[in-house]
């Protein structure tokens, strides 16, 4: 009884069925997964969400511009993370979902649901708080 | 028994003499000083999950809740090597970008499972009508089809859910408060969104069409408490949700908030929220207000806001 009621509390509590800042159930498709290697180009620590410009290169030679979507840099302020932490030309791993608008202009975004450095250091870890927000857009997301 | 009885007795004694000694600071214009910056920051959800039946836990079973959330927030990080599997939720970004709190909330030495103390079973007395709104507009989100359909948070307008409130709610970050006096006013600045309530002393509430974000507060201290009460919200932020809470409220619903200052580090902040248009009686809830380390930082959410635009972009796409 007890246990089921900690996972209600749980699932309250995670992320997992409602409504973040913003709908990135609305903003990026479930159906395209996006594992990318890039070197930071920019970082822009902007609210409500900050987003790390990275340059890819593509099996064909080319590089893709892509944009990735994180949190409020107010939170990592708190943390202590500021724009010197994440250095201009560190290469990094982003694993993610790319956006349902697919025209990559001005570059391609995705959200960052786990970014990594090369080396397979963690990027932004530490687990301050709670998962990877969902959103409320959908109904069938709700918990109660 | 007797004895764990009696040790009981004596620390809820020493708390309140505690209590009683510590008388708040005044501010030169004699108003007790609530100023500083305040956080509501926990892990208690507004509603009481339907089968934990008490409001208040033993310290054990509440550092084992704490204990368990804070392992499925390190599982959730915890993702499997690889790329991602299409299909699944595209989720959001890592746990670190968020500050929800730790702890579940203590209010007068009581660990809560919940924010809302009455109704005593926790949840929001929804009516048939708040509820059918409530769920009215949840469906309406299904479309991006005009950004002025989407929520207040997602267009920058005020904070998600009702972090602004009043009531004021935690949220998944940035749950920071600032008041600041000064003679006939009391401004809570709040985070998220960057709103600033101005509470009017002594004063009456407007008349006419004028429906400000986060509504019309006047206020007045009794004793050492401030009592707040607001209506003559904006339409608008009738349908608050976020990550713990999704409340609907009518416009002209009456909030009444008391913030008692403690001691030097918290506030115990009370609420009832009366609009019998959504709800089948008055419902009260409570939450610490507790010293926040560092400040306020801005948060200019309409500077940076590509997601609105990816949101919109997203729909046609779809089209």
């Amino acid at each position: 009884m007890l246990g089921s009621a900690l996972l209600i509390l749980l699932g309250l509590l995670l992320p997992v069925r409602m409504e973040s800042h913003h709908s990135f159930a609305a903003e990026f498709d479930a159906d395209a997964p996006v594992l990318l290697t890039g070197k930071v180009t920019k970082v822009e620590w902007i609210n409500p969400h900050a987003w790390i410009h990275l340059a890819v290169q593509q099996p064909d030679g080319s590089v893709a511009d892509w944009m990735v979507e994180g949190g409020t840099p107010n939170t990592l302020l708190r943390a202590g993370i500021d724009k010197n932490t994440l250095a201009i030309g560190s290469e990094i791993v982003v694993r993610g979902y790319q956006s349902k608008d697919k025209a990559c202009a001005p570059a391609c975004k995705a959200n960052g649901r786990d970014v990594t450095f090369a080396d397979g250091r963690k990027l932004f870890m530490g687990s301050s708080g709670t998962g990877a927000p969902r959103d409320g857009a959908d109904p069938r997301e709700r918990a109660k | 028994m007797i004895r764990a009885a009696a040790l009981l007795l004596v620390l809820l004694l020493a708390r309140v003499t505690s209590a009683e000694e510590w008388s708040p600071p005044r501010l030169a214009f004699g108003d007790p000083d609530l100023q500083g910056t305040w956080t509501n920051a926990t892990i208690t959800p507004l509603e009481r999950p339907d089968e934990i039946e008490a409001l208040v836990v033993p310290p054990e079973e509440g550092h084992r809740i704490e204990k368990l959330v804070a392992d499925l927030y390190a599982a959730v990080d915890d993702v499997p090597a690889g790329k991602l599997e299409a299909g699944e939720d595209v989720g959001g970004y890592n746990t670190f970008w968020m500050d929800p709190g730790k702890r579940l909330a203590v209010v007068r030495g009581e660990i809560r499972t919940s924010i809302i103390t009455d109704p005593p079973d926790g949840e929001l007395p929804y009516s048939l009508r708040g509820r059918a709104q409530l769920v009215k507009r949840f469906w309406r989100l299904r479309k991006a089809d005009d950004p002025e359909t989407r929520l207040l948070g997602e267009r920058c307008l005020v904070g998600f859910g009702s972090s602004g409130g009043p009531p004021m709610l935690p949220v998944l970050y940035n749950n920071n408060y600032q008041i600041v006096q000064s003679p006939g006013f009391v401004t809570i600045l709040v985070e998220m969104n960057h709103n600033a309530r101005i509470i009017r002393l002594g004063a009456q509430h407007r008349q006419g069409p004028i429906r400000p974000w986060l509504g019309d507060s006047v206020g007045r201290f009794e004793g050492q408490t401030l009592v707040v009460e607001t209506t003559h919200f904006h339409p608008a932020q009738s349908f608050r949700v976020s990550l713990t809470h999704a409340v609907y409220m009518s416009t002209d619903a009456k909030v009444v908030e008391r913030f008692t200052r403690l001691s030097a580090k918290e506030i115990l902040y009370e609420f009832s929220v009366e609009d019998l248009e959504n709800y089948r009686q008055i419902w009260k809830g409570e939450m610490p207000l507790l010293a926040a380390e560092g400040r306020i930082f801005e948060y200019a959410c309409h500077e940076g806001n590509y997601s609105l635009t990816n949101i919109l972009a997203g729909e046609r796409a779809k089209d």
